[in-house]
């Protein structure tokens, strides 16, 4: 008889940098080498998966997650590309500053910068998610000649408009749970668990999402609500340093866009396109805010192919 | 949904839009009791694998899953069971005695041209009728492929069939739970049954979509077929069971879910016994698994059909 049980590669690969985090899952690859990067007292660890092709990084979104956020994309461009991705401040095996200035998207796209320069990246496709967007166009703005590509996934810009129901004061005592009530720092205070549930719930509009949700939540629950209210006071990028900066932006440049976005809605991807020149927008019907968890073989492909065309190899 | 006369038009299924692959080839089968079966031929490889439907409750797109996978390196017949899908709804019991089901698979293989197969099949349905398709017709079958091993007999059954397969024919005073697999409760809320069914059966987490698609596909079905199936007995006993089972000479390879909620892993340990072939134990797994675990599933099933080898070609 054969008992079919996946090994468990923790045993093989241990922990050697960073702080161990919550107990996770096995991962289809492990890194093939991972480190620290330390600016100014912080540190933020980063890893490389493969070592061939096209660089991409998978630029780290907001710290209510971390870098396995991109668990469906890192085994499959690993394969032919030289993959870097880290936690962002504040989760994961990244240190967690306690200030808000250490969480200025300034801050996050200096990190993103050092983890290339650590990793041996000279230039890179930067694929982002979510507000992980501030740190692509401010990293792109800073070093133009480093980017290779840029791949926007939802982005959360402060271009379109917000989705209906957001607009709820952070700091207000509102005394509900309710709907987008739960965006609130006294929310997380009193039920960060049941705010993590809400959000991601939010954010896989899709049916059949049972296993990112739980994923999700559980990268949530590897930091803490007081983390997550200095990220969420930290500076972020504004719409006039937005379009600038887009206005010129001379690389390759993805959009891909769920039109049932509940997080950051549709329209900011829609006018994040508009406002790069040439910028390609890749809508996927029925699809929700995070679509590289939800959908990963048809993000896969369209970051492959997007891959390629810059590589001027058009199959 | 309504439930279509014997030899009416083709019914719209529950999933008909969206498939992976397309087949090469699709018919009607007649059976010798001319009962008309639907089926399916994908890919053009070698050897021909036979998937067996868990019939009358649901249908050939239960292998959706294997299918897109398996048809691009060998040919691959699926059909829908009498009861379901494409083919007819007989509401005689006797359309459903187990002799009938074995002689669809032996139909469904005559009318693809297709001599010798490997079978693969689910529960009783498809693990049974395979089993004693390679007793009878040892010429006929290169060797199975058993999922959540369902032989009658070789152990009792779980104690939620023994209990409620008793009372299947009794009013009951409540359909909690099990107390759903009865007549009535059946023919009040059919749709009600398939989706407890299924979601007991399918119980890891995150099986939303297999049970969404199983259910779906119940209800591509008529109750009054599963009535009349639920009314033919099972026509062998232990030993006869037994002496079937060890009469199989062909390669046989048993898969089943240590969490199964259906077929109880006892079975699956006895046909092993019985007949030497190897067992591979899914830990956490339940009963669903080519839908559940398709990978898993479909590696089995090509490295069991390589490891066939010059027996094959």
């Amino acid at each position: 008889m054969v008992t079919v049980r996946a090994p468990d590669p923790r045993l093989e690969h241990p922990v050697d940098a960073g702080s161990p985090t919550a107990t996770e899952q096995t991962r289809a690859r492990y890194p093939d080498e991972d480190g620290l990067v330390e600016r100014d007292g912080v540190r933020v660890h980063w890893e490389r998966y493969g070592d061939r092709g096209q660089p991409i990084v998978f630029v780290p979104s907001w710290s209510i997650v971390t870098s396995r956020v991109w668990k469906a994309q890192i085994a499959y461009f690993a394969r032919s590309h030289r993959v870097v991705t880290f936690d962002a401040r504040g989760n994961g095996r990244s240190d967690r500053p306690t200030s808000a200035a250490a969480y200025d998207e300034a801050e996050m796209a200096l990190d993103l910068l050092a983890v290339m320069d650590a990793a041996r990246v000279d230039r890179a496709i930067l694929v982002s998610l979510s507000l992980g967007a501030h740190r692509s166009l401010l990293a792109t703005g800073a070093a133009p000649e480093r980017v290779a590509g840029l791949v926007f996934l939802g982005p959360s810009v402060p271009l379109g408009h917000p989705v209906p129901g957001r607009d709820i004061d952070f700091d207000a005592e509102l005394g509900t749970d309710e709907g987008w009530a739960r965006y609130n720092r006294h929310s997380w205070r009193h039920d960060y668990p049941g705010f993590l549930e809400f959000f991601f719930g939010r954010s896989f509009t899709e049916s059949h999402s049972t296993k990112q949700i739980e994923d999700a939540v559980g990268w949530g629950l590897e930091t803490d609500p007081e983390t997550l209210i200095l990220t969420d006071e930290a500076p972020g990028i504004d719409r006039a340093t937005a379009l600038a900066i887009a206005a010129d932006i001379r690389c390759p440049t993805l959009v891909i866009q769920g039109d049932e976005d509940a997080i950051s809605g549709p329209s900011r991807g829609f006018a994040l396109t508009e406002a790069i020149p040439g910028a390609e927008l890749v809508v996927i019907s029925g699809g929700g805010h995070i679509p590289n968890a939800r959908h990963p073989v048809l993000v896969n492909l369209a970051i492959e192919r997007f891959s390629r065309s810059i590589a001027g190899d058009i199959r | 949904m309504t439930t279509p006369a014997v030899g009416g038009p083709p019914t719209r299924l529950h999933d008909d839009a969206g498939h992976a692959v397309r087949p090469e080839r699709s018919g009607i089968a007649i059976a010798t009791d001319g009962i008309r079966l639907g089926f399916d031929v994908y890919g053009a490889g070698d050897p021909t694998l036979v998937m067996i439907p868990s019939a009358p409750i649901i249908h050939s797109r239960q292998w959706k899953a294997q299918v897109p996978y398996l048809s691009r390196r060998y040919r691959v017949v699926t059909y829908d069971g009498r009861g379901n899908g494409r083919s007819d709804r007989p509401t005689d019991p006797s359309a459903y005695h187990d002799d009938r089901y074995m002689g669809d698979i032996v139909t469904v293989m005559d009318a693809t041209e297709t001599e010798r197969a490997v079978l693969v099949g689910l529960c009783v349905d498809g693990v049974w009728r395979a089993i004693r398709l390679a007793a009878e017709e040892p010429e006929r079958v290169l060797g199975i492929v058993a999922f959540a091993v369902g032989v009658p007999r070789l152990a009792p059954p779980l104690p939620h069939y023994a209990e409620f397969g008793k009372t299947f024919d009794d009013e009951l005073p409540t359909d909690e739970g099990w107390a759903k697999l009865n007549r009535h409760y059946w023919l009040r809320d059919y749709a009600g049954f398939a989706e407890f069914f299924f979601t007991e059966i399918t119980s890891e987490p995150h099986s939303t979509k297999a049970i969404e698609d199983a259910t779906g596909w119940a209800l591509d079905g008529s109750v009054e077929a599963m009535l009349a199936e639920s009314e033919t007995s099972f026509p062998f006993d232990i030993e006869a069971v037994e002496a079937i089972c060890r009469s199989v000479r062909c390669p046989m390879l048993l898969v089943h879910g240590t969490e199964d909620t259906c077929q109880s892993p006892a079975r699956a340990n006895r046909l092993a016994e019985l007949t030497g072939a190897p067992l591979v134990l899914i830990e956490g797994a339940d009963h669903m698994i080519p839908g559940r675990h398709p990978v898993k599933a479909n590696l089995l099933i090509r490295d069991f059909v390589e490891s066939l080898g010059g027996r094959v070609r």
